[in-house]
């Protein structure tokens, strides 16, 4: 393995390392500050995201910071926690009428109905989700195939933030996501114990043979 | 000097309306009939008149109609007459509309005899309601004249001509964007090749062409490409619309000669400068070009001279700013609009547009860092490009020009300068 | 660690294979924890001099954060505006936001500030599960005595108790919120799916697929973003605790990195719930934890006079990855092993049974290590993961792992193809700060919930219970901390316990330069006071 260090431009900043670093190690190993945009360092947050440019290259590509290795003369910049540009709040208690849930989550997310097939939320989604028929299938009321369809979503809101519609479309994906348990599921095992829990059927012994420390001490 | 001003497009007897008795009673129509006479002598015409695209790319207008009448085969035939306009600080085509719509149509049909399109879109921007009413009118005339008829007969083949609504969208200006609206979806840009003109609306060879050009054509066919050539200052030809805006006294459209001078504008046509203060710089072309700054004062308005001075004469928009006016605020205000604007199908043009934005608007207001001013730059180097329009590098290239030439106003505002 | 095998030479070794039987030497099962498991070794601890803890054994990085001196001094605070509120809540992760939703539904305004975003914690990292009695076979006793026996008898039984009781309402409360959970058919009265976990008496593990906490954190975080009365505050670390003239707990002093200035918080409660301490990398190891656990709470709580306990207890789970380096430390799930993968050292053997507790299997890999019998790639040693040769076994089976497979792919591997390098990462602190079942601490004013606290796990965590713990303390902290907001206002908010503090140092010998919470792990290079100048 060539072990010349490598330089990359972070930024506006030369930031030379190792190879074989990522390039958050690259930055943080040539000394610079670099705190925020930091999250799992596990692919699974979304905090790191970064959009780069390899040295000769046409093609800019979206990535996580964590996960990819620095290559000599990559430009890079990272996508900061952007403000959100659309808000659409909401309390899951409010959703009570099963009959009214489609049109409730279409009453709280309006601007899905202006999809305009981009696609452009497809392309940002760093865990390749369908987001776009996700949208289009929560709009036409198939909430439970919608929330499907988002299962895999780390809620890096790329998606929010490319979305030309401000439709939010990943929580959008978590509403119809949240709605079906908070309304629909009731599991039988659990409703049994907190049945028999309510009627204090279920006794505590703290001295019983089994938490002995004794034999152990 | 204020002769020169108006001359051929905006001259008062032009500006009829929708009205084909009195645009045809004030010498239209004979441009028409000239194209009528000798159809395949028209190109060559436009070629001798040095006629570029007036919706801001300047590309040759005969090399793009020829590109069109090669696609011989081709039964169906498309001309999208671009009046899209939606760029800050360009409005000369809704007024073109409005006030003289005869003599777009009258250019288009020209066109469809150059060119052998059969299909003629009138493609305006609804927000401009008495462009599309007027255009609406002047249509609905033309179908029922003679000479509309006498169109289709020598091209052989079914002739519509029909205003579009567009979006409205600046996006839907760019020429794959309309061809997605014409089509009857939201305006994407798509990806070239396959290029309008041989795969446009529909699959059908496209020709796109803006309104303004298609006025210059009516009046090229009938004087002949040599008058043309003539009404421009030096190597210059024609005339050019410019729409005058910013910190001057005048604001307002400007037909003048092809080449005339910056300074005449601001401070001849458009009255100098406002409330008395420095002339500071223009956005060239409208906000997607290089700025151009007092010492180009003396730069002649037309493509090449513009162009040898590394910005764009674009729409003929002129965004003048004086030393009042803060250049990274303005600088915001268009990547704004540009990150607004991206259509979305591109995430680094959508993300990488907000990220200039929110960068430039931390040193605005003075919450910003040498460590922000380098991450312009290297945006300005990552960015370019990476969307499949070139919105983007729209935002990109003024970005670059304010710091190019304007690096010492982005440091005093920075906190640790 | 010694050099081991070469990858080259450990390569052909495991390609060849040794399909002998091998016997597994188990009754020296402490000495091998006494000799090779970083908790035991002498040189990992210390006696701490000064706090609460005076005298008891702590691990010696954290002793060295534990004894430091504030970030702050009092002149630091001046001009700093103040901010009023019930209940402050420090953390943003799962322990957290249960407890903000929990105030706000105790009529009591919040405040939740996070050094990072909302929901960047460990918990969103959760693969395994959460622990709830619900199953016909199981009861909330059973969990009872399951969590004392994982670790060693050491918890405390008030807290185990309550946590286990609560274990079904948690669930209740999670589902009401909308998150699901996996169930035994698509019927939405289908009882609830329940997997066993190592050391267990009955299955118990409630998971939605291989990201329990990925679902349970996304549903918590837009309960709390939505929720009114809760203010969510991002990349604000709080640097010191605030005091009333009691040295009551009054308040957090909090570092606003946008703005680059320090602020005040004044509340009736403050609850810490800043997790755990994996990016201390004790002992010089990978981490399998998010890039914020650097163990603030604790260093904040004791310097504010708390009681700790376990500070020499941490879990360290057997099979991080060691290779490639950017990804070190980051986890293989433990179901791997469970499915029957081995682990084979650089010669091609095995050397432990894969499913002994973690402890025992963390400190064979490092024997292994240590005795060059690892594989030295690149510089980074470990021990095979070997999935190609469960894949062989039991074709088809590495399909159940997203999660696996998806890290595999980083790795830039095949798991069906090639083994994963392994080597122990630092997951989880066992101890923590001495709470009451309300979550109370000893200082008045001061809460704790999640990984911060001690006493629910004792010397050894069993599996998916820090998702119930997170929950069920933060409950319980929410609720306590929220009944405080009728207390009148406190009138004095001040750093009066560091200069105690200080005096301790100084008294003890101990250095004044070495500043306390860390915020953030040392290679990210952040300073405090260079930030506040502007210097960085």
């Amino acid at each position: 393995m060539d072990h010349e260090p490598i330089t990359i431009d972070v930024e506006g900043r030369s930031v030379t390392a190792s190879p074989g670093r990522s390039i958050i190690e690259a930055v943080w190993e040539a000394g610079h500050v670099h705190v925020q945009g930091v999250g799992c360092l596990g692919g699974v947050c979304g905090s790191c995201r970064a959009i780069i440019r390899r040295a000769d290259s046409t093609e800019v590509k979206m990535v996580l910071a964590c996960e990819t290795l620095i290559e000599a003369g990559m430009q890079v910049t990272f996508v900061p926690f952007l403000e959100r540009l659309s808000d659409h709040p909401y309390q899951i208690d409010s959703f009570k009428d099963t009959w009214q849930l489609v049109s409730q989550v279409n009453q709280t997310f309006p601007e899905a109905a202006h999809c305009r097939h981009c696609g452009g939320c497809d392309s940002a989604c760093p865990k390749g989700i369908k987001v776009e028929r996700g949208v289009n299938l929560a709009v036409e009321g198939q909430l439970g195939a919608a929330g499907d369809i988002f299962e895999t979503c780390i809620m890096c809101n790329l998606c929010s933030h490319i979305c030309p519609e401000f439709i939010d479309p990943n929580h959008l994906g978590l509403l119809v996501r949240r709605v079906v348990p908070s309304l629909v599921v009731r599991p039988f095992n659990l409703m049994q114990r907190l049945n028999q829990l309510e009627r204090g059927e279920l006794y505590f012994d703290y001295e019983a043979p089994e938490a002995s420390t004794e034999e152990r001490d | 000097m204020t002769n020169q001003l108006n001359q051929v497009l905006l001259h008062e007897n032009n500006q009829v309306g929708s009205n084909l008795e009195a645009w045809l009673a004030n010498g239209g129509g004979e441009g028409l009939q000239n194209a009528l006479a000798a159809p395949e002598a028209i190109i060559k015409t436009i070629e001798d008149s040095n006629l570029r695209g007036m919706g801001g790319a300047g590309f040759p207008t005969y090399r793009k109609w020829q590109f069109v009448l090669a696609e011989k085969d081709a039964e169906v035939k498309y001309l999208i007459c671009n009046g899209n306009e939606d760029e800050p600080g360009t409005f000369k085509d809704r007024l073109l509309l409005e006030k003289t719509p005869n003599q777009i149509i009258e250019g288009a049909l020209i066109t469809a005899l150059a060119t052998g399109v059969n299909h003629l879109i009138l493609y305006i921007n609804p927000h401009e309601e008495k462009a599309v009413e007027a255009a609406r009118q002047a249509v609905a005339q033309w179908e029922a004249h003679p000479l509309f008829a006498s169109v289709a007969d020598s091209l052989g083949r079914p002739l519509t001509l029909r205003v579009f609504l567009s979006s409205g969208l600046y996006i839907g200006g760019e020429e794959t964007a309309a061809i997605s609206s014409v089509e009857g979806g939201f305006p994407f840009p798509k990806k070239k090749p396959p290029y309008p003109a041989q795969h446009g609306v529909h699959g059908q060879p496209t020709l796109i062409n803006n309104v303004e050009t298609l006025a210059h054509v009516t009046h090229i066919v009938k004087h002949g490409a040599e008058w043309y050539r003539n009404l421009g200052v030096g190597q210059a030809s024609g005339t050019k619309i410019y729409s005058l805006s910013g910190d001057v006294l005048h604001p307002g459209v400007y037909e003048l000669p092809m080449g005339t001078s910056l300074r005449d504008l601001v401070f001849e046509y458009g009255g100098g400068m406002l409330a008395g203060k420095e002339f500071k710089a223009v956005f060239t072309g409208g906000p997607s070009n290089t700025i151009l700054t007092s010492e180009d004062l003396d730069v002649a308005l037309d493509w090449d001279s513009v162009q040898e001075r590394r910005s764009r004469l674009g729409t003929g928009a002129m965004i003048v700013i004086s030393e009042g006016t803060g250049i990274v605020k303005r600088v915001t205000e268009y990547v704004d609009f540009f990150a607004d604007s991206s259509c979305g199908q591109c995430p680094p043009c959508k993300i990488g547009t907000r990220q200039i934005s929110k960068v430039l608007r931390k040193i605005d207001t003075g919450r910003g860092r040498r460590a922000e001013l380098d991450h312009l730059v290297n945006l300005g180097k990552l960015l370019p490009g990476s969307g499949r329009c070139a919105l983007v590098d729209g935002a990109v290239t003024v970005l670059n020009s304010s710091l190019d030439k304007f690096k010492s106003e982005y440091e005093a505002h920075l906190i640790d300068r | 660690m010694t050099n081991g095998v070469p990858y080259e030479t450990a390569w052909q070794n495991y390609q060849t294979g040794s399909s002998d039987p091998v016997q597994f030497d188990d009754s020296s099962k402490e000495s091998l924890l006494k000799q090779f498991h970083p908790d035991y070794q002498t040189n990992t601890t210390t006696t701490l001099q000064i706090g609460a803890n005076q005298g008891d054994v702590c691990q010696r990085q954290l002793a060295q954060v534990l004894q430091s001196n504030s970030l702050i001094d009092e002149v630091d605070l001046a001009g700093a505006s103040i901010v009023d509120t019930d209940v402050l809540i420090i953390g943003g992760g799962g322990a957290g936001c249960a407890a903000a939703l929990v105030a706000t539904e105790n009529d009591a305004r919040v405040i939740l500030t996070t050094k990072l975003r909302l929901g960047d914690c460990n918990t969103v990292m959760a693969e395994g599960g959460l622990q709830a009695s619900v199953g016909v076979d199981d009861t909330p006793q059973q969990h009872f005595e399951d969590t004392l026996r994982a670790g060693y008898f050491k918890a405390d039984r008030k807290l185990v108790s309550q946590m286990v009781m609560d274990g079904p309402d948690v669930v209740r409360w999670l589902i009401q919120l909308g998150m699901q959970f996996d169930q035994e058919s698509e019927d939405p009265f289908a009882s609830l799916s329940l997997k066993r976990a190592g050391g267990t008496s009955a299955p118990r593990i409630l998971s939605f697929r291989d990201y329990t906490g990925l679902e349970m954190m996304r549903v918590l975080r837009e309960a709390v973003t939505y929720r009114p009365g809760i203010e969510v505050w991002r990349s604000k670390p709080v640097v010191e605790l605030l005091s009333n003239e009691f040295g009551h707990c009054a308040g957090a002093a909090v570092y606003d990195m946008r703005h680059r200035k320090l602020m005040l918080v004044r509340a009736h409660a403050v609850i810490l719930a800043t997790g755990g301490i994996g990016r201390m990398h004790l002992n010089a190891f990978p981490t399998s934890n998010h890039f914020g656990a650097t163990g603030d709470g604790l260093v904040l709580a004791y310097r504010l006079g708390a009681k700790l306990r376990e500070l020499d207890s941490f879990q360290y789970h057997p099979t991080g990855v060691s290779y490639p380096r950017h990804l070190a430390g980051s986890l293989v799930s433990e179901a791997a092993r469970s499915a029957g993968a081995t682990l084979l050292n650089g010669l091609g053997e095995r050397f432990v049974d894969e499913l002994q507790p973690r402890d025992v299997v963390a400190a064979s890999i490092i024997r292994e290590c240590e005795e060059g019998r690892g594989i030295d790639w690149d510089g980074q040693v470990g021990v095979w993961l070997d999935t190609p040769r469960l894949e062989q076994q039991r074709p088809g089976i590495l399909q159940r792992f997203g999660s696996l497979r998806h890290l595999a792919h980083k790795c830039g591997h095949d798991p069906a193809e090639k083994p994963f390098l392994v080597y122990p990462t630092l997951h989880y602190q066992n101890g923590g700060v001495v709470i009451q079942r309300n979550g109370s601490t000893s200082v008045p004013g001061l809460f704790c919930a999640g990984e911060v606290t001690g006493g629910i796990h004792g010397r050894n965590r069993l599996m998916g219970n820090a998702l119930l713990e997170i929950m069920s303390f933060g409950w319980r902290a929410g609720v306590a901390a929220a009944g405080l907001r009728h207390n009148a206002p406190h009138r004095r908010l001040t750093i009066e316990h560091v200069h105690k503090w200080q005096r301790e140092l100084t008294l003890a010998g101990l250095p004044l330069d070495n500043h306390g919470p860390q915020l953030y792990p040392d290679y990210a290079n952040f300073n405090l006071r260079a930030h506040i100048a502007g210097e960085i």
